[in-house]
């Protein structure tokens, strides 16, 4: 099996190429982020111009920005980024889909108390979430946690609207996260719709889908989306420690085992799908230097560890007999191709979207991805 | 020696978490059972659920639900809401409840407490008494906050206590939700004159809060915003007091 | 398979719940059948004395339990009311108890001055007097929940292996032989609660 001579991405990658060395496009689309994205002095220096521009044009309101938290190490390491070091004024902006572990909230809550953080939390109606969830899994596609990723951004633009903020900051590191390959994760609202219509038992109320009317609107408002920790040189060991000794965060002992809905995403891309997204982390540690090629391909080997209790878990809660959810299970995967997604329009409106991208209302990676 | 009991005071809306201001006004917190999963793992001392429909819809307890909160609870776990007979007493405290929190029928009823206490021993009877502060004096309210009783918040729990209840729960109806503290006075007066532990509720904004209402006569604490809000903008997480805090105050003996 | 003994008194769903955290095989059962086969069993109890032992005289389980306990010796943990069974009797009622431990039960007294109230219900700490199997591994200051207004006073201090302070020092814990009790409830007390349990599983 051809295996990329620089990350550990393999010929299975979906829309990998290889050069004349073996090395993969998708560490090609790195290394142009990493000249597009400069750290060190130079990142910082863009960094607090970034910062000069959100104070200039949220003065006299309550908060300059918002910024997503979910307990997890990213998003910390942002609220301190922002807050501490920048002197920015954040509002911190949780979307509880109400399968938090203690140590997320407890993360939430030190890290806000210690830097004097204000939250503001949009809870998803459990009942509804369930059903979706369920949808979701009747589907059978892998990323039945789109529903988190979609709520997350409207509920982003949702605080930004109503406290009059034109930022919302983003927790992602593509030295430490890496770039999913579209055919593994896909997420937009019209996929979700189409689910919840074939399968849920009830319509989508309470959910903060990302219609793309409404999207078009926040679009519309000039609200600017940034990755501050595009221009930090965030090493993912050390920043756990950092967090730890001067917040008392603490780490959740698994890649998103923060949230155990996310958690069974993850099982479930892994066992039914064969889609192990550690690839994705691993690949970015490698290039960024963080992980040896070798650690990473030994590490890669080692099964995943889960909960034991987590499959129980999630039965019990969305009300699934172990013969249904075995069956659930059991059915022929599909993907985002097999529904009605915005996809199609998405590519029509390329132009605009590019546009988007260039003033900073959307990433470079959605447009990438989506778009093209 | 005991250490003070901390305990979240949760209330329920059917199949969801909610919490008033003043018995008004309920705001969505989430999922009940997610939340008795985060404070059972956080160790938290005791755990007290209202279901506040259940009276004035007149529905009677849902089983289902008191099950599933049952299931995660390794700490006792309180029940309230509905409860107007015997028989439901039992099914409740079969399903791994230890203690039935009765309010408006213990009013309506009273006897019903003796029965009770003679079936299921005082330990399992808490007397839930709301109270509002009225013109001259404090006034028991039943019914969710809705219904005047009549009587006062002293004389009801001492005749609770001699029907037999082995706890009372005392909540001040002005100070829920509003996190500005205790009422210390409804504590003090209601402690003096029963010697069953009294749980006093309503008002928690912080530790030191807690701290004086012990100082007042309280056995014991309940809390509700303070342990599902975060912040001055009550954005919903749920939390609890660390060791470290409830010890600085000393709700937490040395030796333990 | 350790049976919990079902006589309609006691917490039975969550000793079940902690056992099955801990992987315990355990089951609920008020069946002679079942509690024949039982290495182990659990006597939990909730309420009032009098109504413990009239559930426990009507419920044709006496003479199986007897016969495991006295001439099979297989180890039987009382919890709370359970272990207050195992005494000769109650203040709190008039029936007799079992009569395995050598002790009677009586109501917790202070005088009129005291601030301490009745029932003693809260976390509190134990004093170890003599060893006992169910206290290993505890860690660091093990705390259990009591609830109770009557506690057991033994007349064979031998018996005794733990006591707790509520104004004065008092029963907690006992064992003699096959006889194992706690006061407290083990179903209650988080991970303190699952050790003692996983404790009686293994080495009782």
């Amino acid at each position: 099996m051809k295996v990329c001579s620089r990350c550990i991405y393999d010929e299975r990658t979906p829309g990998i190429t290889f050069d004349e060395n073996g090395v993969c496009n998708y560490c090609h689309m790195h290394d142009d982020m990493e000249r597009e994205y400069p750290t060190g002095d130079a990142g910082w220096r863009k960094l607090e111009r970034i910062a000069a521009q959100i104070k200039r044009s949220d003065k006299g309101k309550k908060y300059d920005c918002v910024i997503g938290v979910s307990g997890g190490c990213d998003s910390s390491f942002l609220l301190h980024i922002a807050k501490a070091k920048l002197g920015l004024r954040p509002l911190a902006v949780h979307f509880d889909n109400t399968w938090n572990s203690k140590t997320a909230v407890e993360n939430i809550y030190t890290m806000l108390k210690k830097l004097d953080i204000d939250l503001w939390t949009y809870v998803m109606d459990n009942d509804e979430w369930n059903d979706l969830a369920r949808s979701m899994l009747r589907a059978s596609i892998p990323e039945i946690d789109a529903l988190s990723d979609i709520a997350l951004a409207t509920t982003l633009y949702m605080a930004a609207e109503k406290f009059k903020t034109k930022y919302f900051l983003i927790a992602h590191s593509f030295r430490t996260e890496g770039i999913t390959p579209l055919n593994w994760i896909y997420t937009d609202g019209k996929y979700i719709d189409s689910i919840q219509k074939q399968f849920g038992t009830r319509k989508i109320e309470k959910f903060p889908n990302l219609w793309l009317s409404r999207w078009m609107k926040w679009l519309l408002m000039d609200i600017k989306r940034l990755r501050p920790l595009y221009y930090v040189d965030y090493r993912k060991e050390q920043t756990k420690q950092f967090l730890n000794k001067e917040y008392g965060w603490h780490w959740y002992g698994g890649h998103h085992l923060e949230n155990r809905y996310c958690a069974f995403n993850h099982y479930l891309l892994n066992t039914k799908f064969g889609v192990d997204l550690r690839y994705v982390e691993f690949s970015a540690l490698v290039r960024s230097g963080q992980m040896t090629r070798e650690q990473a391909l030994e590490e890669i080997r080692k099964p995943q560890v889960y909960p034991s209790e987590l499959i129980t878990e999630v039965k019990k809660r969305l009300n699934l007999s172990d013969e249904e959810y075995d069956a659930i299970i059991k059915l022929p995967c599909k993907s985002f191709k097999d529904y009605k997604t915005y996809r199609q329009t998405f590519k029509r409106l390329r132009p605009f979207f590019w546009l988007m991208y260039k003033m900073q209302r959307v990433p470079k990676s959605f447009y990438e991805k989506y778009c093209t | 020696m005991l250490r003070t009991r901390v305990m979240p005071c949760l209330l329920l809306q059917h199949s969801k978490l909610v919490k008033t201001v003043e018995f008004t006004n309920p705001a969505y917190i989430g999922d009940p059972i997610n939340a008795v999963r985060i404070y059972n793992e956080k160790e938290v001392d005791e755990l007290i659920f209202l279901d506040i429909t259940a009276t004035r819809e007149r529905s009677p307890p849902q089983l289902k639900t008191i099950f599933e909160i049952a299931a995660e609870c390794f700490m006792p776990f309180t029940y309230g809401g509905g409860v107007r007979s015997l028989d439901y007493m039992a099914k409740i405290l079969k399903i791994g409840v230890e203690k039935v929190a009765i309010n408006s029928y213990a009013v309506e009823d009273s006897i019903f407490i003796e029965k009770a206490a003679d079936q299921f021993g005082s330990q399992a009877i808490v007397v839930s008494i709301d109270a509002k502060k009225g013109p001259r004096e404090y006034e028991v309210v039943t019914c969710d906050g809705t219904k005047p009783a009549g009587i006062d918040p002293v004389s009801h729990a001492k005749r609770m206590e001699e029907l037999g209840a082995g706890e009372v729960l005392l909540t001040s109806i002005d100070r829920d939700g509003t996190m500005e503290g205790y009422d210390l006075d409804l504590i003090r007066m209601v402690s003096e004159a029963v010697s069953v532990p009294v749980v006093a509720c309503g008002g928690a904004g912080s530790v030191e809060d807690m701290a004086k209402a012990v100082a007042s006569g309280a056995s014991a604490v309940a809390a509700g915003s303070l342990v599902v809000y975060q912040g001055k903008n009550k954005g919903v997480l749920i939390n609890f007091p660390s060791e470290e805090e409830l010890r600085t105050h000393n709700l937490i003996p040395r030796e333990q | 398979m350790i049976v919990i003994v079902d006589v309609g008194i006691g917490n039975l769903g969550s000793i079940l719940n902690m056992l099955r955290k801990t992987r315990v095989e355990a089951c609920i059962s008020s069946k002679v059948s079942e509690i024949e086969k039982a290495d182990k069993l659990i006597l939990p109890g909730d309420g009032s004395f009098d109504v413990g032992m009239r559930n426990l005289a009507t419920s044709g389980l006496l003479e199986i339990l007897r016969r495991k306990t006295a001439d099979e010796k297989v180890p039987i943990l009382g919890i709370c009311l359970g272990m207050q069974m195992f005494g000769r009797s109650s203040k709190e009622g008039e029936l007799p108890g079992l009569g395995w431990i050598d002790a009677y039960c009586a109501k917790f007294r202070f005088d009129s001055m005291s601030q301490l109230r009745v029932p003693h219900m809260g976390w509190n700490t134990l004093a170890i007097l003599n060893d006992s199997p169910l206290f290993r591994n505890m860690g660091d200051k093990p705390r259990f929940y009591f609830v109770h207004s009557y506690h057991l006073v033994c007349a064979d201090p031998a018996d005794i292996t733990a006591v707790t302070n509520h104004g004065y020092d008092f029963v907690s814990s006992v064992r003699k032989g096959n006889i194992y009790g706690t006061q407290f409830h083990p179903e209650k007390s988080h991970r303190f609660g699952m050790t003692l349990l996983k404790n009686f599983a293994e080495f009782a």
